[in-house]
């Protein structure tokens, strides 16, 4: 039946289910890429890893799409006139993470690095510490758009968390440079351990600056 | 009606048409200037209530001006109007904002002076305390109403876009209050002194509505409001809005309602008539300053905010404006008279007035 009150936000709540989805994506890319790593670790560069890793690229793909949907509709619609540039910074922000999960996922698919056994639970704990952090960035990032308190909450969690991958990632490195390893299969290690924290570091950033609009938007 | 009704009249339309221009800022500067709503979306909306206001609303205020002083000639009028718009005009050059509301008072007290005629002081008391009580009580509204809405948006955490929109909608209804109120409250300043010698005859608009002579002359002071509105307020907004202290589309909103609330209380003659009828204390029905207004309702959401980003050297700007306004209208308009009376012959005032 005909609700002027539906039609009058119609488009308004279809931008919000738009930034709704692009934040479900980064939970996406973070399942998935844990997913990738553990089929990685039992089966290297096998048929599975391939679909997984060609999952990310697919929600990377998808999230670009809904970047610059959102983007143009927030112009065409002119709307949130005052906070619009916060909001593209946040969904670009948002689109750096996944691209961040892509590019390691692939790097692991391209390198096909050999990840000697005694690695393999600091690696995960980092790929889970940086996934865990990435998905609690989006969580706040949601918040914004509702309830600052959500916002400051898990902004804790995110900075904590991404403290914790860094004490990982330096010891993670430390051990594979006291190792027996070659020195170019240690330095191959050492970057892609590095890539992975990398998207904690994004996730980090991202905070910071949610953290700024969230006190700019305080009425 | 005369031709030279309407020469003597245009400097109440010049007086109306810079109030246009300076007043719709106060309404819709900030919708406008933060790009929320369309700035011809706003001056329509604001042309129309303008218009409303004036005409169905615009007697009470009026008629507190009369009994200041019942300007009786018509170049008295002319000179009464032109005084305050000279002032105002000055003033504006000096960078101060002043008050259309004040200088007319100014000009008419120097009427009463030059013509001989005691002023009213029951009456100017009552304009003055309202004038003061004026920005208090916008200051008060627009503090409890930055409460509610940042306890109700906290607990509703209503989407950001959703807020958006409400915002918008309600910067539309609210100018359009303002606007009422604006012409209810302020046509007296604007053509409040040509009442005493208006010419007009009833004005039949179908066969539902009939308007009275004053009414009509509201509505020609309230049409050069409208132009001011549409040629000139574009420019005053591009400058309005964040000199004393910035301020997100929200909070406009609630600046612009917390004055269409307390110029309505100081215009509403159904009201005035309604809280006396109850024993409720009314507020005198006088032309106060939506600027004033305004600027209340920015420092009452100021200290709501804890009083960090008020700009205080603007603030005693403008209050050193308030005073000295009526002061230099007063005088412009006793010496004017002077010359209107001696050089060009023309009476000025009516003895049994």
């Amino acid at each position: 039946m005909f609700n002027p009150k539906y039609l009058m936000f119609s488009g308004t709540r279809e931008l919000e289910e738009k930034i709704d989805e692009m934040h479900d994506k980064i939970i996406e890319s973070s399942m998935f890429f844990k997913e990738a790593f553990e089929i990685y670790i039992k089966e290297k560069r096998s048929l599975n890893y391939r679909r997984a890793s060609k999952k990310i690229k697919i929600v990377e793909s998808e999230a670009d799409d809904l970047r610059r949907e959102i983007e143009s509709r927030l112009y065409r619609q002119n709307l949130i006139p005052d906070l619009r540039a916060d909001v593209l910074q946040i969904v670009e922000n948002i689109d750096k993470v996944i691209n961040e999960f892509d590019e390691v996922a692939h790097k692991f698919y391209i390198e096909q690095p050999d990840i000697p056994e005694e690695f393999y639970e600091k690696f995960k704990l980092l790929v889970s510490q940086v996934s865990e952090c990435a998905e609690n960035m989006s969580i706040a990032s949601r918040a914004f758009f509702r309830d600052f308190v959500t916002v400051r909450d898990y902004s804790k969690k995110v900075y904590l968390l991404e403290q914790e991958s860094d004490k990982t990632w330096s010891k993670l490195k430390q051990e594979v440079f006291d190792s027996k390893l070659e020195l170019a299969h240690k330095i191959q290690l050492s970057a892609l351990i590095g890539g992975v924290a990398d998207v904690a570091d994004k996730a980090e950033d991202c905070m910071d600056a949610l953290l700024i609009f969230a006190i700019k938007r305080d009425i | 009606m005369e031709p030279s009704y309407l020469f003597f009249l245009s400097s109440g339309l010049f007086l109306g048409w810079s109030l246009g221009a300076n007043d719709a800022a106060n309404i819709f500067g900030t919708a406008v200037g933060s790009k929320m709503v369309r700035f011809s979306t706003m001056a329509i909306i604001a042309s129309i209530f303008v218009m409303l206001g004036a005409v169905f609303g615009g007697a009470g205020t009026s008629n507190t001006l009369g009994a200041l002083g019942a300007v009786n000639a018509l170049a008295g009028s002319f000179m009464v109007a032109l005084s305050a718009a000279l002032s105002v005009y000055m003033m504006l050059r000096a960078g101060v904002t002043v008050s259309t509301s004040q200088a007319i008072v100014g000009a008419i007290i120097g009427w009463n002076l030059y013509a001989g005629r005691s002023t009213d002081y029951e009456t100017l008391a009552e304009i003055v305390v309202g004038w003061a009580v004026c920005p208090l009580m916008s200051a008060i509204i627009a503090a409890v109403l930055y409460i509610i809405c940042k306890k109700t948006l906290r607990y509703s955490k209503l989407h950001l876009l959703m807020r958006d929109q409400l915002t918008r909608a309600g910067l539309i209804l609210a100018a359009a209050a303002g606007a009422y109120a604006l012409g209810s409250n302020n046509i007296a300043n604007v053509v409040g002194v040509f009442v005493e010698s208006c010419p007009f005859k009833p004005l039949k608009m179908g066969s539902i509505l009939t308007l009275a002579p004053v009414q009509v002359l509201f509505m020609l002071g309230a049409a050069a409001i409208c132009v001011g509105i549409a040629t000139y307020s574009h420019k005053v907004i591009n400058r309005f809005g964040n000199n004393l202290m910035k301020m997100a589309p929200l909070e406009a909103l609630i600046v612009v309602l917390a004055q269409a609330v307390v110029l309505l209380l100081f215009a509403s003659v159904m009201l005035h008539h309604w809280l006396q009828a109850h024993s409720i204390p009314a507020l005198p029905l006088v032309p106060v300053s939506s600027t004033q207004a305004v600027i209340g309702a920015i420092l009452g959401i100021g200290f709501a905010k804890g009083g960090r980003d008020i700009n205080w050297s603007i603030i005693l700007k403008v209050v050193s404006g308030w005073c000295i306004a009526p002061l230099i209208a007063m005088v412009v308009c006793f010496i004017s008279l002077f010359f209107l009376e001696n050089v060009f012959n023309l009476t000025v005032y009516l003895p049994n007035g």
